[in-house]
């Protein structure tokens, strides 16, 4: 296919479609609303389902249904409305069951501002449900990446039977890139007879399938929670990251995700023309974090001071210290209101803090 | 071509423009670049940002440049520019009434983006002069990538505005993307539309980048040179002057 001209929103949207899902339950809030647009006109020409709830409560629920009986399933909302799906998020979670939840990020807390932010890291990461319950983050930085991580979270979802998330910024939703998709990726669970309550005719296995999270005996509970466990070790076979200009020698790293990569990235660019090199790691999956890929862009050079670089107060500065060993100090920057930093600021940023390394 | 330093392109569009199309068709881009050229042929222009369904992306993010410029700018209170609200400022029904030498109104995107002009019924009836209604077409977005789909949308958008579209702007690209031969396509594009639907094509687009890459001669509708002004913040904007 050839290359259109898409807001993030709307490759999304047409991403999930191409990667066969074919149910979306919503509900509308700025700034990610075209993707329920797009898709109340795009699901029936494939002969899908749109449903708009009532709440983000009742879409969470829908999703945990059609999950249940072994459909590819999305969602997609932002910051306040992700708040709402939390519980269902959690019953998901502990009933093993897959789907897909994409987070259009608007600043916060509260009902905040519709313009674009990198809050709900700390949600997204570590408490997206209560209970021992976590999700695979993936951030994208470009339109098209966003189109391809949605149509692989279908198949992570499925393998490790557990939501997966995107986390992208305001302005991932909003802008427009030129986009490709491949022709045909349509597919089905294949693992789905694992737990779908589906009917017993077309299944080998005669045992039963029951979808719950409601485990009485406290050894039944551990046990459901080692399994989970278990599965969120194993996630970091998918860890994904990319380094950007980390094979000059450099005394100041950068750990930056989605948009604000971008930002880093002309920095970066930009310093690199006046002969200062900096590195750059961005990271792909913010859960798991790609701690060893930080650590060794550290070690492995001449540097001294990691910025970690957001649209949050510093949520992910905790993760970059984590990877970084103690090997040097690390430092936040960033604005959260809705403002995003410049280039320019990186600059000065990093020219003020490399004048006294 | 032209833009503000080329003055002879053949677009002449006094008195009141409204320009409507799909979703991210780049209304806001030719409004704001239709606004730097009136200007720099002289005329005294206001624009007006009557977005109502888009958060970001809007005539309002180039205030500031086109302020410079002297071009007046109509937009909701300062306090209110990134409300999510669909705010309609009283000063749009008197420029549609009295657009002097030059209004451009930015209207937002598709049919749900243009019904706040019927709202407007009263004052677009009570003009005595005809005015242009400007549906803008990019055929490298989804659903205007075909003469039908864009014939689909002007039907839905006079059918909830209440106004005639009376001619096409063609403004084919594919942003940091594009290449000569998407405008070629594009040009080509427009001539069967316009065909097609008996509208004449009011100008085509070409961003400032790719001006040395076509020649002029070869189409036989104005050209509107874009300095693209609404770039997200890794980017600059091409300067005006």
């Amino acid at each position: 296919m050839a290359k259109v001209l898409m807001k993030g929103n709307e490759a999304i949207a047409e991403a999930a479609i191409r990667a066969g899902c074919l149910n979306y339950f919503a509900y509308p809030i700025t700034p990610q609303s075209e993707v329920a647009e797009y898709l109340c006109w795009r699901m029936p020409e494939v002969n899908g389902v749109f449903l708009q709830g009532e709440s983000e409560v009742a879409v969470a629920y829908m999703i945990f249904g059609a999950a249940a009986a072994g459909a590819r399933v999305f969602t997609t909302s932002s910051s306040p409305g992700i708040s709402l799906m939390s519980e269902g998020i959690s019953y998901l979670a502990g009933a093993q069951c897959p789907a897909v939840f994409v987070n259009i990020m608007r600043g916060g807390p509260g009902l905040g501002g519709i313009l674009p932010s990198q809050a709900d890291y700390l949600q997204a990461t570590k408490g997206i449900g209560h209970g021992d319950c976590r999700m695979l983050v993936m951030a994208p930085a470009t339109v098209q990446e966003a189109a391809e991580m949605v149509m692989k979270a279908f198949p992570l979802a499925e393998k490790y039977r557990n939501p997966v998330m995107i986390l992208g910024d305001g302005l991932i939703g909003q802008m427009m890139e030129p986009v490709e998709f491949p022709d045909d990726l349509k597919s089905e669970p294949t693992n789905k007879d694992e737990w779908a309550t589906n009917g017993m005719d077309h299944r080998k296995s005669k045992t039963r399938n029951l979808v719950r999270s409601l485990f009485l005996d406290p050894v039944v509970l551990n046990n459901n929670n080692l399994v989970l466990k278990e599965k969120y070790e194993k996630m970091k076979d998918e860890i994904l990251f990319e380094s950007y200009n980390t094979e000059k020698d450099y005394r100041i790293l950068i750990v930056s995700y989605g948009t604000m990569s971008r930002v880093c990235r002309t920095a970066v660019d930009m310093l690199a023309d006046e002969g200062i090199h900096v590195g750059l790691i961005r990271p792909q999956t913010l859960f798991p974090f790609p701690e060893e890929a930080i650590c060794k862009a550290v070690t492995s050079s001449g540097c001294k001071l990691v910025l970690s670089i957001e649209m949050s107060m510093g949520q992910m500065l905790e993760d970059v210290q984590r990877s970084v060993l103690g090997a040097c100090p690390v430092e936040w920057y960033g604005k959260c209101g809705g403002e995003v930093p410049t280039p320019e600021e990186i600059i000065d940023l990093i020219k003020a803090r490399m004048a006294s390394l | 071509m032209c833009g503000p330093v080329d003055k002879e392109c053949g677009i002449d569009l006094p008195g009141l423009t409204v320009i409507v199309g799909n979703y991210g068709s780049g209304k806001t881009e030719v409004a704001v670049n239709l606004a730097v050229y009136q200007n720099a042929i002289g005329r005294r222009v206001r624009i007006a940002d009557l977005d109502l369904v888009n958060p970001y992306f809007r005539t309002r993010e180039a205030r500031k440049v086109l302020n410079q410029l002297g071009i007046e700018t109509i937009l909701p209170p300062e306090g209110l520019l990134q409300a999510d609200l669909p705010i309609l400022s009283p000063a749009i029904s008197g420029l549609i009434r009295q657009p002097g030498d030059c209004a451009i109104i930015d209207v937002g995107g598709d049919d749900a983006g243009a019904t706040v002009l019927a709202a407007l019924a009263d004052a677009f009836s009570g003009r005595k002069k005809p005015f242009n209604v400007l549906q803008v077409v990019n055929p490298y977005r989804p659903n205007t990538d075909s003469v039908e789909g864009c014939i689909a949308i002007r039907k839905a958008i006079e059918a909830v505005s209440k106004l005639s579209i009376n001619g096409w702007v063609g403004n084919a690209n594919l942003i940091d993307e594009t290449q000569t031969g998407h405008i070629r396509y594009g040009y080509q594009f427009m001539r069967a539309l316009s065909e097609r639907s008996g509208l004449p094509v009011a100008f085509i687009t070409v961003a400032k980048e790719l001006l040395s890459g076509v020649d002029i001669h070869e189409f036989e509708i104005p050209l509107l040179t874009i300095y693209r002004q609404l770039v997200p913040p890794w980017k600059k904007a091409i300067a005006l002057s």
